[in-house]
């Protein structure tokens, strides 16, 4: 397959229709599953590894879902290849380590891929847009029945689904949600928020810089607990909490428009500013200065710009997507101009419609 | 403040994440940060987990190492000790040979010790197997509604159930 072609035809996830799609940028549910007979992957050799492969993309082969999917053989990508399929959500960090006997099988909507051969098995991953955590579960539930006809799972009745890690053991459930924060960021509500939400035994994260460059108005909220709970249970308590943040972040919202309407004006207006007219651009820029838009578009302080536009430039601003775009390896330099570039014409053509 | 890396260099990048109201943190250079592949952006790396990268087994209790060291797994050969080092499990049979560390462990992590989920529909569970599944999400949901009188004849259909299995 074409790496190069996906750059063009973002996931039908990032369309932005899902409900609430403005602050929940996606919902993700990820099963872990094992062979009953074969040792797990971080102990396995590679004669083993290669017929876990085999086996299990047999079965996948079968299934109806991924009759039009890319299968992409890990061990034979780039690094930058890699990268780019992190970036895209698609594959872990595990994975872009690349490694042989190791495979990613996508379907073209990339709203359904499976990893082979990741810490488990099988890891099987649905993202939808917006918050829709429930209709995520009932898409996965179903792949899952469908390649479990095939295929004889390592599961229990005491423990159920067995993983090579006792953190997934259960359930092998990991259901989370890309939230877009920026206000309670800029109130300062955040950490005590996030504080909150781990009392009720989920994990929120995010990456905080030093001093004033505080980067990164996007957090995941997930669950912890995988054993001892049934799958709906699991996924209706994250996406109710994944509500009530997303509330407070409304409320929010409009405390800061009430009060500081000229200085919120500003600040968005000052990334719009930069974003169309700026030559040179890093990523941690860039991705600060698209939150602001996205924010700004929001509180219709900006003119009205697509969603869908909106989450394809994240994507489209990331290291590895430009170079792919380009086709080549490139230097920060010459990336960094690009990546203006983009943006200046992206965010142009969209002010002219 | 130091990286918690190298040791040498000053730590600009600091790590939070919030478990159970446990707060880990983790402060790195940005040579280590970006070596660990930290730097990228959080919003590419959703799978981002700092237990992913400490891995489940912190925090456990010190096992004497010659109890630990002598059972090998039947199926995967691995003792204990070489789970517990890498944070990984080597095979399902692991379970049940570990069993004695593990069911601690996992009640740790997860408040629970028995799966109340789905199960593969082609699993060829016996009808006694099945039978006790089902009485155990029933005493569960007695539990929770404090019906603990019916909790306690679940209890003992499942513990009768469950011997007559093992005999
Ligand atoms: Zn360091
Ligand atoms: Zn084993």
């Amino acid at each position: 397959m074409n790496l190069k072609e996906m750059v063009s035809s973002p996931g039908y996830w990032l369309r932005g229709d899902g409900p609430e799609a403005m602050i929940v940028f996606s919902s993700r549910i990820r099963l872990a599953r094992n062979l009953k007979e074969f040792v797990f992957p971080p102990w396995a050799q590679s004669s083993l590894l290669k017929s876990v492969a085999e086996k299990l993309l047999k079965a996948v082969k079968k299934a109806v879902y991924f009759k039009n999917a890319y299968y992409i053989e890990i061990g034979k990508l780039s690094p930058l290849e890699r990268d780019f399929l992190l970036e895209r959500h698609l594959i872990s960090q595990e994975f872009n380590k690349g490694g042989e006997e190791r495979f990613l099988v996508v379907e073209k909507k990339e709203i359904l891929s499976l990893m082979i051969n990741e810490e488990d098995h099988l890891r099987l991953q649905t993202i939808f847009s917006g918050l829709q955590l429930r209709e995520t579960w009932d898409l996965i539930n179903k792949v899952d029945d469908a390649l479990e006809e095939n295929i004889d799972y390592a599961f229990s009745s005491q423990w159920g689904y067995l993983t090579a890690c006792p953190t997934n053991t259960g359930t092998g459930l990991r259901a989370s949600c890309m939230l877009h924060l920026p206000a309670l960021v800029i109130s300062g509500k955040i950490n005590e928020l996030l504080k909150e939400i781990s009392k009720l035994g989920l994990v929120a994260r995010g990456l905080y810089g030093e001093g004033t460059e505080a980067q990164g108005d996007f957090f995941q909220i997930s669950n912890q607990v995988t054993l001892g709970l049934t799958e709906p249970q699991i996924v209706d308590n994250v996406e109710r909490i994944v509500r009530e943040v997303v509330n407070q972040e409304r409320r929010m919202r409009e405390i800061l428009l009430k009060r500081n309407r000229v200085q919120m004006e500003d600040e968005v207006g000052r990334a719009y500013g930069i974003l169309t007219h700026a030559h040179l651009m890093n990523t941690r820029t860039a991705m600060n200065l698209l939150s602001r838009l996205r924010l700004g578009v929001d509180l219709n302080l900006l003119p009205k710009i697509e969603t869908a536009l909106l989450n394809e430039l994240l994507f489209l601003v990331a290291p590895a997507h430009i170079q792919i775009r380009e086709g080549k390896t490139l230097a920060p330099l010459f990336r960094d101009e690009l990546r203006a570039k983009i943006l200046r014409e992206k965010l142009n053509e969209s002010s002219k419609r | 403040m130091l990286c918690q890396i190298c040791g040498k260099r000053e730590a600009t990048f600091h790590f939070k994440e919030v478990i159970n109201d446990k707060i880990r943190e983790l402060h790195l250079c940005e040579e280590c940060a970006r070596k660990k592949g930290f730097l990228s952006e959080s919003f590419f790396i959703p799978s981002f987990s700092l237990s992913s990268l400490i891995g489940g087994f912190t925090g456990e209790a010190e096992i004497p190492f010659s109890i630990a060291s002598q059972v090998q797994c039947p199926h995967c050969g691995l003792t204990y000790e070489q789970i517990r080092e890498k944070g990984k499990i080597g095979c399902s049979f692991c379970y049940q040979t570990f069993k004695d560390y593990l069911v601690p462990l996992l009640e740790r992590i997860h408040g629970h010790t028995r799966h109340l989920g789905k199960a593969p529909r082609g699993l060829k569970m016996s009808e006694k197997e099945k039978e006790i599944h089902k009485l155990r999400k029933e005493l569960e949901d007695a539990v929770k509604q404090e019906e603990y009188e019916k909790a306690a004849v679940l209890r003992d259909k499942i513990r009768k159930l469950e011997k007559e299995k093992s005999e």
